[in-house]
């Protein structure tokens, strides 16, 4: 059986960018919020690391879109599925969630740089700095409502998989979860690579935060990867065929061991450790961290998608 | 403003728990059961004897002519297993492998336009391929496998019964007409009087995966020739 193409495969690798790219997005804005909401406050505005969130969240999730679109076999006819809405279906649900999270994201956007927004615009257009201060005035709610989109998002990205009852590694409740937690931590992964990327100080107070909530967050990563495989290893059956052959000693045995254990969380977490015992954080300890984290949930997306939609019941 | 922001919280996130739990409670089976739909008196199932399946896919021919799949694609197979046992007593075993019009189809339930839908009449899985855009969410949740792109529309396609070619017409399905050992059996699982019907009660019959919850209208029924499973 080769490794991306076999019999019965019927998503292959846009998927996986899609879903990778989605909780990305949704990390970002997550770890941005937390930044303005306990460390940076009204001056969040200033940080090169929210301002790399700003950026890439919207990025990411219009690119992420672009390829779903794509790849559907008719690209041209993808307005039917804003149109049409399915309650049964999770890809309907999911596509109200990002209608919903990209309103809701620049909403934020312009909440947190208003007054930069504000000194572009001068005097010009007194409509656009009506809706600005009114926006401001919601920032609370925006960002609640936004807290919630984001965190529906990533959960989504598994939701999207586990929906499909065919296959035991991917029918798993499980799954949600562990592509919210690896998710959020790509998003955050992706503020600090772009922040410092902007000249963001790589010992500063964001860097610092954000790497406290990434140990925790690695730590859960391992723990749901556990039960994951634990979980489908112990029901027997198809589902233990399905985890061996994914964890065994093929093309994605050895993506999930060296890349997903090994690189995407032991070395992110060794030096996650190592920077807090250690004084001062340079760029590349933080650029090559972030990077090994991003490669790791990339990783993670396609060994899914992929090992998932080998073996069906 | 942290008051209201609390509140706000407090407010959504009961809604959202109710919603997940009101999702959650929908399982496979609670969709058909939640809706007492207007009882229709017509629901199309098909019986595949494997004993009389001699796999010359006359079938298989029948339905690509009468419904015109391009090759590449086709809406039912014969899948043959063998040869079991030694010359000359050796046989095989013949399986059809077709949509199976499942009561609680997983195609249905999360195709996100509508596009696969169950029709209230006949109880026949059908598409609706003005609604498809192809996102091939339905071949990846079909656990029968049986859906494909069809090349030329690009929209997902699969067995019907005939629905839209024969049916209409008063006809049987292109497959049931054609077998020459008369394997299939098509008919109203409603109607006592049926041959199919009368078939399912006189032979012991199974249908594939039906731990999936999917309650599938396809009964096969098997060879007493062919290897024993395990």
């Amino acid at each position: 059986m080769s490794a991306f193409h076999f019999e019965g495969l019927v998503w292959h690798w846009p998927i996986a960018i899609y879903l990778f790219l989605a909780g990305l997005s949704a990390g970002a804005v997550f770890f941005a919020i937390m930044l303005k909401h306990f460390k940076l406050f009204h001056e969040a505005w200033h940080s090169p690391f929210v301002q790399a969130a700003a950026i890439i969240a919207p990025v990411a999730v219009f690119g992420g879109l672009g390829i779903l679109v794509f790849d559907l076999t008719r690209p041209l006819d993808f307005w039917k599925i804003l149109v049409f809405y399915n309650t049964s279906s999770v890809m309907s649900m999911g596509v109200l969630v990002l209608m919903a999270y990209q309103v809701v994201l620049f909403a934020w956007i312009a909440c947190v740089f208003h007054v930069r927004i504000g000194q572009l615009l001068g005097n010009r257009l007194a409509i656009v700095r009506q809706l600005l201060n009114w926006l401001v005035l919601q920032e609370a709610a925006i960002t609640g409502i936004l807290v919630i989109l984001a965190i529906s998002l990533g959960a989504y990205t598994g939701f999207l998989l586990s929906a499909l009852i065919g296959f035991p590694l991917l029918n798993n409740p499980v799954l949600p979860l562990l592509f919210l937690i690896s998710g959020l931590s790509s998003g955050a992964a992706a503020t600090l690579l772009g922040g410092v990327l902007l000249r963001g100080n790589p010992n500063g107070v964001e860097v610092r935060f954000i790497h406290g909530i990434e140990i925790p967050l690695i730590l859960v990563e391992i723990g749901l990867l556990f039960t994951f495989f634990a979980g489908l290893i112990l029901s027997g059956g198809q589902s233990q065929v399905a985890a061996l052959n994914a964890l065994g000693f093929g093309f994605w045995g050895w993506i999930f061991w060296a890349g997903v254990i090994g690189l995407g969380l032991t070395l992110p977490l060794a030096f996650n450790l190592w920077m807090k015992v250690s004084a001062d954080r340079k760029f590349a300890y933080v650029a090559v961290t972030a990077s090994f984290s991003l490669l790791g949930v990339f990783l993670l997306r396609n060994f899914i998608l992929y090992t998932g939609q080998m073996t069906g019941t | 403003m942290l008051v209201s922001k609390r509140q706000f919280l407090k407010g959504v996130g009961a809604l959202l728990t109710g919603v997940s739990v009101y999702g959650a409670t929908r399982t496979l089976q609670a969709d058909s059961l939640l809706q007492p739909e207007a009882e229709s008196e017509t629901k199309y199932a098909m019986v595949h004897d494997e004993n009389a399946c001699i796999g010359c896919n006359a079938c298989v021919q029948a339905c690509r002519e009468t419904n015109q799949i391009p090759e590449g694609v086709t809406r039912v197979k014969i899948e043959r297993r063998g040869p079991f046992g030694e010359y000359p007593n050796q046989s095989y075993r013949f399986s059809r492998v077709s949509c199976q019009h499942c009561e609680a189809a997983p195609c249905v339930r999360v195709c996100p336009t509508g596009a696969a839908y169950i029709d209230k009449e006949t109880g026949i899985v059908a598409v609706n391929s003005d609604r498809c855009v192809g996102c091939q969410y339905c071949i990846a949740a079909c656990p029968y496998q049986v859906r494909y792109i069809h090349p030329e529309t690009r929209t997902a396609d699969k067995c019907d019964f005939c629905q839209k070619s024969r049916l209409a017409q008063g006809l049987q399905p292109a497959c049931v007409e054609a077998c020459p050992t008369k394997a299939l059996t098509f008919g109203n699982l409603k109607d006592p009087e049926s041959e199919l019907v009368k078939l399912l009660k006189a032979k012991p019959s199974y249908r594939a995966k039906v731990d999936l919850g999917t309650r599938p209208k396809l009964f096969h029924i098997q060879t007493i020739d062919g290897e024993i499973m395990l």
